[in-house]
């Protein structure tokens, strides 16, 4: 079965996928740093009507929660947030695109957090987001 | 004198440019031990990362740096590279007296190969080996 994205069913199995993915288990075990926030940004031609986040509650290389949450002030408690259309967000999902080398380009955007942290996870990180690829997707047309 | 880092117009829409100047402030605000280096920086580094089409240019001035999109002048040191080892530049491991790039730690050696093989190339390195030295220690979040 696949899970539309971005839905309250797709971030939940999103938050399964990061607790089965053993790379993320062990690299992720030093990070006490908070939430993590993915925002899709506002796009009404995809049926995407508000700014869109995943709030994923990591800590120490586990997922303890996720929650679907509509609008940029909803993310506003997460000590990180990238935000990115919906087209980056599918190359992402899709493993056709790096995180980390989509923040260089401009493509994912980090509009709140600590970059020092995030690349001294760069592992983890790249290991949290590409669970994603673990899900099967539904991408809206 | 507190560290100043600046955007030229324009440089806010390259990507890494923004990255490197987000980096280079929290680094310096969350080690503050590196400021009198920062305030040390003189010079004018462009990194060029070639496999996603993008350079920006680091302008020091004694504690003042701004950052430029693309070539900006005449460098002093030009490194160039791709985006990954762009990454690894700030996860070398230092040496904690001095600051130098420590020769024992895994990024530091990697880094020093990706030198040897020509998969980072830097030039203008002897002449702005102080320069470059103290990029890597304001840069490096792990030391």
């Amino acid at each position: 079965m696949a899970y539309k994205f971005p839905s309250e069913e797709w971030t939940q199995a999103f938050a399964a996928a990061v607790n089965d993915n053993e790379i993320y288990r062990t690299h992720g075990k030093p990070w006490t740093f908070g939430s993590v926030a993915m925002v899709v940004s506002k796009d009404e031609s995809l049926g995407i009507e508000e700014d869109t986040g995943m709030i994923l509650d990591v800590h120490q290389g586990e997922c303890r929660g996720a929650t679907l949450v509509k609008g940029m002030d909803a993310v506003a408690d997460s000590p990180f947030v990238i935000v990115a259309p919906f087209a980056r967000w599918r190359q992402v999902i899709e493993g056709e695109l790096d995180p980390i080398k989509a923040m260089m380009e401009g493509k994912l955007k980090m509009s709140k957090g600590h970059l020092p942290t995030m690349l001294r996870f760069v592992q983890s990180s790249r290991a949290l987001v590409s669970s994603a690829s673990a899900v099967p997707t539904e991408f809206p047309s | 004198m507190e560290p100043s880092i600046l955007m030229a117009p324009g440089a806010s829409e390259n990507g890494f440019a923004s990255m490197l100047a987000t980096l280079l402030r929290q680094n310096l605000d969350e080690r503050p031990h590196k400021k009198a280096t920062f305030a040390r920086m003189r010079g004018r580094v462009a990194i060029v990362v070639d496999d996603i089409d993008c350079a920006v240019t680091l302008v020091f001035d004694r504690g003042r740096l701004t950052v430029y999109d693309g070539i900006y002048g005449i460098p002093d040191a030009t490194v160039r590279t791709d985006w990954e080892m762009a990454t690894k530049m700030s996860l070398v491991e230092l040496e904690p007296r001095l600051g130098l790039p420590d020769p024992r730690g895994v990024v530091a050696r990697e880094v020093a190969e990706a030198s040897r093989s020509g998969a980072l190339k830097v030039h203008g390195l002897l002449g702005s080996l102080p320069l470059m030295l103290r990029l890597t220690k304001v840069m490096s979040v792990v030391g």
